[in-house]
């Protein structure tokens, strides 16, 4: 009892250094993949459905078989490109 | 070598299996259409005449209703085909409609999306696609000898023609974003220890689908040895310049137009006729500098003429004279050159 009473104690130690690492180390990597893969999205997103914001480029025809897998990220999207900019935005990129 | 008709062209082309009539509307594609298709299935083959004018000549021709009906036998081995573009564009918008709603688990689609749903519907380009995408349909079936297609007036097709090297080339780009999207979110995932979740698969799928569909509508356009890709023109200013045009950019692109039909030509014989009236005659003459005009411009295109008709072409039995004269024309290159009046 007092022994795995000690293994979830050190398991619960592993966890938080885990997390920790993953903290220190590991959470800034990923937030920086995931924004850059935010980016590529909305790259995609101009690049075949760009009609929707003025930009025509392939027949609506075919990118509507698209549409389906964009759903998610159309309204963020959309948000982030007609979005108003000013110096502020530039100068913190 | 003056003769002149389409049993000329297929003997030129042993492999032609397309027949495409384009042209400014009102001036006989659809007739032309119906006609050739028609010679070709009397000759025992099976054939399929394709149309999609909102405005059902086909049906009017062949006099009883085909519009948005199917594939119809309307003489021995004879089939028409007019496709009900609107039709075929609300069944397939809702299906993208009823994917994202199967894919979400939602009852209603978000506004912003429907917006684009319904401004993509609206437009133009809308009507062609799936017109064109309804060819390489028939086509890709293959279950006839023969096809042959009453274009409608032609703007975004030409440019699709262009443009299917260009998509190809997007759809390369757009498989490296997507395939670099792929990656980074399975570089995330790992570093998370998390398991990838998504539609990259299917989506990369559709992009190959796409991709394959403008490269056959292309290659069904433009290929020489299959398809001949004919205009229809009148001896009217506005047909000339019209065809003029086409021309031009056809061979902007590299295409090969294989020729023009001329209709509804009076013939010469009119003339000397004592019986013919007066306004005919008039006629006769009134048509001659633009005969002239197309003589000069499209001597080596042209490859049938039809006489004007005394009466509108409908029915099988006025379906059977066009089809004799479109096969070998009475009308031969002499007998233009005759009513140029030189």
């Amino acid at each position: 009892m007092g022994e795995r009473k000690g293994l979830g104690f050190l398991s619960r130690i592993k966890d938080a250094i885990s997390e920790a690492v993953y903290g220190i180390a590991l959470h800034g990597q990923v937030a920086s993949i995931k924004r850059m893969k935010m980016y590529t999205e909305y790259l995609f997103m101009l690049m075949t459905i760009g009609d929707m914001m003025g930009i025509p480029i392939v027949p609506p025809y075919y990118t509507l078989r698209l549409l389906p897998y964009m759903v998610p990220n159309i309204k963020g999207w959309k948000l982030r490109m007609l979005r108003e900019r000013d110096v502020t935005d530039i100068i913190s990129g | 070598m003056s003769r002149i008709g389409f049993k000329y062209v297929f003997e030129r082309m042993p492999e032609l299996r397309i027949v495409i009539f384009a042209g400014k509307g009102g001036v006989g594609k659809t007739t032309s259409s119906a006609a050739l298709s028609y010679k070709l299935a009397s000759m025992g083959r099976r054939v399929l005449c394709f149309s999609t004018d909102p405005q059902a000549s086909l049906s009017d021709i062949f006099e009883r209703n085909l519009f948005g009906k199917g594939e119809i036998e309307v003489a021995p081995n004879l089939y028409v085909l007019e496709i009900d573009a609107d039709k075929r564009i609300a069944e397939y918008v809702e299906s993208i409609r009823r994917k994202i709603k199967e894919m979400y688990k939602i009852d209603e689609i978000p506004r912003e999306v429907e917006d684009y749903i319904e401004s993509a519907v609206a437009e133009p380009a809308m009507y062609e696609s799936a017109v064109y995408d309804a060819m390489v349909d028939v086509v890709a079936e293959g279950k006839y000898d023969y096809y042959v297609f009453d274009m409608p007036p032609f703007g975004h097709g030409i440019r699709m023609v262009a443009m299917a090297d260009i998509l190809s080339k997007w759809v390369d780009k757009i498989f490296e974003a997507r395939k670099e999207a792929l990656e980074l979110d399975a570089a995330a995932a790992r570093l998370k220890g998390e398991k990838l979740l998504e539609y990259e698969d299917q989506m990369l799928k559709e992009l190959e689908y796409i991709r394959g569909r403008i490269v056959s509508f292309s290659r069904l356009i433009t290929d020489a040895k299959r398809t001949a890709f004919t205009m229809v023109l009148v001896p009217e200013r506005m047909a000339i310049l019209d065809t003029e045009k086409a021309i031009e950019m056809f061979e902007e692109l590299g295409l090969k137009m294989r020729g023009v039909v001329v209709n509804q030509v009076y013939p010469p014989q009119l003339l000397e006729d004592p019986r013919a009236p007066d306004y005919l005659k008039k006629r006769v003459l009134a048509q001659r500098p633009y005969v002239r005009e197309i003589y000069e411009k499209f001597r080596d295109l042209i490859v049938a003429v039809i006489p004007m008709l005394n009466r509108e072409p409908k029915g099988l039995e006025a379906v059977r004279i066009v089809a004799e004269e479109l096969w070998e024309s009475s009308l031969d290159l002499g007998a233009l050159e005759a009513l140029t009046g030189r």
